[in-house]
């Protein structure tokens, strides 16, 4: 129990520290952020009062003061550009992010670790070689030069699935494609090596002396291989449940990354800094459950 | 490490191909500083309405033309240059950086020590690409703004695996008998802790460059690179004319997946040439 409270305890403290540098490095960035979102045609008395609509006239202590507060209170402010609340903002544009971020993770997950722990029961045959050419040729195209290849396959010269207009279950398949390469190419190398590292340890000499079946160890060492497996996955699905900023712009899917997009470029303080905020609670809230079902699955984690 | 051993496949084919990637580049950069224009007016590639979308192989354009009209080929070659700048410079600063506090956190005093794995751990944790956003959206583009962006979201990578190869080496009996000789702090880690650790982070630096490559070409994508012909800002127009103009998709996607495959293989094969066990 005492484990479980430091551990909850570290956790508020890594999102009190990130909000705090979120805080810093938005203040303290070069220029005025209130001549940035109104031009430098904006007179004197417009700059005023949304300096001070923003709380910006206030001395930094008393803004961090605020800042804090309204973020222990889950009032993230409002939008400068979309008037409307960044909580309202946060929720509307989750759903699309976390269907996308589900399934896909679920799918490598699946495929990436049945791929890599089979090349690495088939070492050095055919299979591995293939295996292993192939995933680094797909670690090798960044999200945003393999979604252009698959919309040119797919859909202007197959013709088959259709690019934007997010809502409609079809459409779903060319995003999911395009983040499932890669999320499993990476654990296809990551189950491969570890599975290659479990098998040369002496209790899987023994059951091979024993004369048990070679399908037989590849399921126990399997088991050895799931949580850092397991670690992997999670990284992912913190990564991809942040937004996928660039798919989700391409495939024009109104989600999290889209919106951190549009706040970027609108130069929306608030929306960008809510999106954040959101991830960093994510992050930790991922992290906390893995170590915790980590010591459920691997007891020597604990001592 | 023994000297005997024989060169593999991935590294004989990853440096074919950042062979030829290099040789690319010196070329277009002797031509546009020493034969198509001066030190002052370097050549840059010029837009031309009357040439727009030429598809490649025709009208005496190699790999046809952009948006602009530009030659695609000169563009690309342009962009070649600019990912590898930035691919080394950042990649100098964030492993000078990252192997300095990493041994500092490693050997330093105790306070030093928790508060450079704190800073790292907290760092580490975040996509880089999130902190590159933000700092970029924040301090503007620019060529050392990007510079920044990427190598404080880049160092916390070399830092962990500093740590890690110090703290086994310092335990190495070669190193001992260095501290009980009385060799200082300094000389240890220049003389005898670093040239220990370079052969494994060699293999994370070389990764990393192609991390940042991936990484500046995505931030140009969302519009927050440093320059007008980094490779991710070339993809984003090429999506514009997606279907009228595939072939500019293609070339510039299997261009870039060349180099960053040349650097993985070299990667992977220094590991496998480094790795003790094999």
């Amino acid at each position: 129990m005492t484990k479980f409270l430091h551990r909850l305890s570290y956790s508020a403290f890594t999102i009190f520290l990130a909000v705090t540098a979120l805080f810093f490095v938005i203040r303290m960035a070069p220029g005025d952020p209130v001549e940035k979102i109104l031009g430098p045609e904006a007179t004197f008395e417009e700059i005023t009062i949304l300096r001070n609509q923003l709380g910006l006239d206030k001395a930094i202590h008393i803004q961090y003061l605020n800042f804090i507060k309204d973020v222990g209170t889950g009032n993230l402010g409002d939008s400068l550009y979309k008037k409307e609340e960044v909580t309202g903002l946060l929720k509307k544009h989750m759903p699309p992010t976390i269907i996308l971020a589900l399934v896909s993770v679920t799918l490598s997950a699946f495929f990436g670790t049945a791929l890599g722990i089979w090349a690495g029961f088939k070492r050095k045959k055919t299979f591995d070689n293939v295996g292993r050419l192939v995933s680094l040729i797909a670690l090798s195209f960044p999200i945003f030069s393999l979604a252009p290849l698959l919309v040119i396959i797919f859909s202007i010269k197959l013709n088959i699935l259709p690019v934007s207009e997010w809502g409609e279950v079809k459409h779903v398949f060319l995003p999911i494609l395009t983040l499932v390469i890669p999320l499993s190419a990476v654990l296809m190398r990551v189950s491969r090596n570890k599975y290659l590292e479990e098998i040369s340890v002496p209790w899987v000499q023994v059951l091979e002396s024993k004369g048990l079946a070679p399908f037989q160890i590849l399921l126990r060492v399997t088991k050895v291989c799931l949580p850092t497996i397991l670690n992997v996955v999670a990284i992912q699905l913190s990564v991809v449940l942040a937004g996928t900023m660039i798919t989700e712009t391409i495939f024009d899917i109104p989600g999290m990354g889209m919106l951190l997009f549009e706040g970027i470029q609108n130069r929306d303080y608030p929306v960008v800094q809510g999106v954040i905020i959101y991830s960093t609670v994510i992050y930790m809230l991922i992290y906390f459950i893995v170590d915790f079902l980590n010591e459920k699955i691997d007891p020597r984690i604990n001592s | 490490m023994s000297t005997s051993k024989k060169i593999n496949k991935e590294i004989f084919f990853g440096s074919s191909i950042l062979g030829l990637y290099l040789f690319w580049a010196i070329g277009w950069f002797v031509y546009s500083y020493f034969i198509g224009g001066s030190f002052d007016e370097p050549f840059f590639p010029r837009s031309n309405i009357s040439t727009e979308l030429i598809s490649p192989f025709s009208e005496g354009y190699f790999l046809g033309t952009d948006l602009y009209g530009r030659s695609l080929f000169q563009v690309l070659s342009a962009g070649l240059c600019y990912s590898l700048g930035i691919g080394l410079t950042i990649s100098f600063f964030s492993a000078g950086i990252g192997i300095t506090i990493g041994y500092l956190s490693a050997v330093g005093p105790k306070f030093l020590r928790s508060f450079c794995d704190l800073t790292t751990n907290l760092i580490f944790i975040f996509p880089s690409i999130l902190i590159a956003i933000l700092v970029m959206s924040v301090s503007g583009q620019s060529f050392w703004g990007l510079v920044f962006a990427l190598v404080v979201t880049g160092w916390p990578g070399y830092a962990r695996i500093s740590r890690g190869e110090t703290l086994r080496v310092m335990s190495l009996t070669y190193v001992e008998s260095a501290k009980a000789v009385g060799v200082g702090p300094f000389r240890l880690f220049a003389k005898i802790v670093l040239p220990a650790i370079l052969p494994f982070l060699l293999v994370h630096i070389v990764l990393g460059i192609s991390g940042v490559i991936i990484s500046e070409a995505s931030l140009g994508f969302l519009g927050l690179g440093g320059s007008e012909y980094s490779w991710g800002a070339l993809l984003s127009n090429a999506k514009t004319v997606l279907l009228e103009a595939p072939f500019m998709g293609i070339v510039l996607s299997l261009s870039m997946a060349g180099l960053i495959i040349g650097l993985n293989l070299c990667g992977d094969g220094l590991r496998d040439y480094f790795d003790p066990k094999s």
